[in-house]
């Protein structure tokens, strides 16, 4: 065999040794590798990765913009909602107040009038009572009661066969005392003077006694105000 | 001759492959396209053998070249971002198979000569036969 044959065979199978030596080396790194490590993951793919991230981040930031912005829509309507109740409570209190379903005070007058064991003197009627109470209406009164019996806008005043008085279905028996809610001096000044309702029963002899008061407590109706044939 | 030469540097090499510490997973590209153009280089050589043009330097010098360039070419495609291994890849397949086509063709017409001179020496057998049964 020739020199050169000799060199030229070695040379390959060196060659050879080489290369089959640097492929086994390569086989074993990638059949050692986790590709799905993000250590060992090549730029590429890295970018790609971080892109799909990123979009899904911007997706679910999106979202949660979208879900914060309904969550501050809902808030408000909730305020607005508030609002409308705390409106509808104070209207819905105020309607109690005039209604008379709760107690109320104020300055006011207090009236008095006591029984007069005389037989001159005639005993005071549902119409004396309600005289008074249209004349403290008049005078401007905001809530009256007699006898703990609160005025509404529904009160009967009347006789029971001359032996008692009835208000609100309930039985009223002297002394009798009317507590109306007002500007004590107009509420006075009506009940007294010229044709005031006080003075003429007084002139006839009733024992009528008017007491001005910084604080007149008028207790509420304590029935039911029901309403059966009447309809919106 | 050449052929067991191969087989030997093919077991020590994968041998050594084995038995050798592996490397950062970080190179796996450029040992990868090192061996695609050294394989083109084994190839290249074989095939010089075959047409009897066969040079050493040449040999060496692609063998080792090739492998550095194309490690270059790989390093120098990540640094503009443009893949150039690719090209590198299909230039270094397309070789391959164009040596491996040489190869082929070598001893396809190689093997056909000698069955075609057997078959041809059995007839004259057959005819020589043939005459001293008639003598």
């Amino acid at each position: 065999m020739k020199k050169g044959k000799i060199t030229m065979t070695i040379t390959i199978g060196l060659a050879c040794f080489v290369l089959i030596a640097v492929m086994f080396m390569q086989f074993k790194i990638i059949g050692l590798t986790d590709v799905t490590n993000i250590e060992t993951m090549r730029e590429e793919e890295l970018r790609t990765q971080l892109a799909n991230w990123k979009t899904q981040y911007e997706e679910v930031n999106q979202k949660y913009e979208e879900t914060q912005e309904t969550i501050k829509e809902y808030q408000e309507k909730k305020q607005s909602n508030d609002e409308t109740a705390e409106l509808l409570q104070q209207e819905l209190d105020q309607i109690n107040m005039i209604l008379g379903k709760t107690d109320v005070q104020g300055q006011g007058v207090i009236i008095t009038i006591n029984k007069v064991e005389s037989e001159d003197v005639p005993a005071i009627s549902a119409i004396d009572l309600q005289l008074i109470v249209n004349s403290l209406k008049n005078a401007g009164a905001e809530a009256i009661s007699i006898n703990n019996e609160r005025i509404i806008n529904t009160t009967d005043i009347v006789d029971i066969a001359d032996l008692y008085i009835k208000i609100n279905a309930q039985r009223i028996l002297a002394p009798y005392e009317i507590k109306a809610i007002g500007d004590q001096t107009y509420l006075e000044s009506g009940l007294l003077g010229n044709g005031g309702i006080v003075d003429e029963l007084r002139s006839v002899g009733e024992d009528i006694k008017i007491e001005k008061s910084n604080k007149v407590v008028i207790t509420k109706y304590t029935g039911e105000i029901k309403s059966k044939y009447m309809e919106e | 001759m050449i052929f067991i030469a191969i087989i030997i540097g093919c077991i020590l090499g994968a041998i050594l492959g084995i038995n050798a510490p592996t490397i950062s997973y970080m190179y796996s590209s450029y040992l990868a396209i090192a061996i695609i153009a050294a394989l083109d280089s084994v190839f290249g050589g074989i095939a010089s053998v075959i047409n009897k043009n066969f040079d050493l330097k040449i040999f060496i010098s692609g063998f080792f070249g090739n492998a550095i360039l194309a490690i270059l070419l790989t390093l120098l495609g990540q640094k503009l971002n443009v893949d150039i291994y690719l090209a590198a890849i299909v230039v270094f397949v397309w070789r391959m198979f164009m040596n491996l086509g040489i190869i082929r063709r070598y001893y396809v017409e190689k093997w056909s000569g000698k069955l075609e001179n057997l078959a041809n020496r059995k007839h004259k057998e057959n005819n020589l036969d043939n005459k001293a049964q008639k003598n």
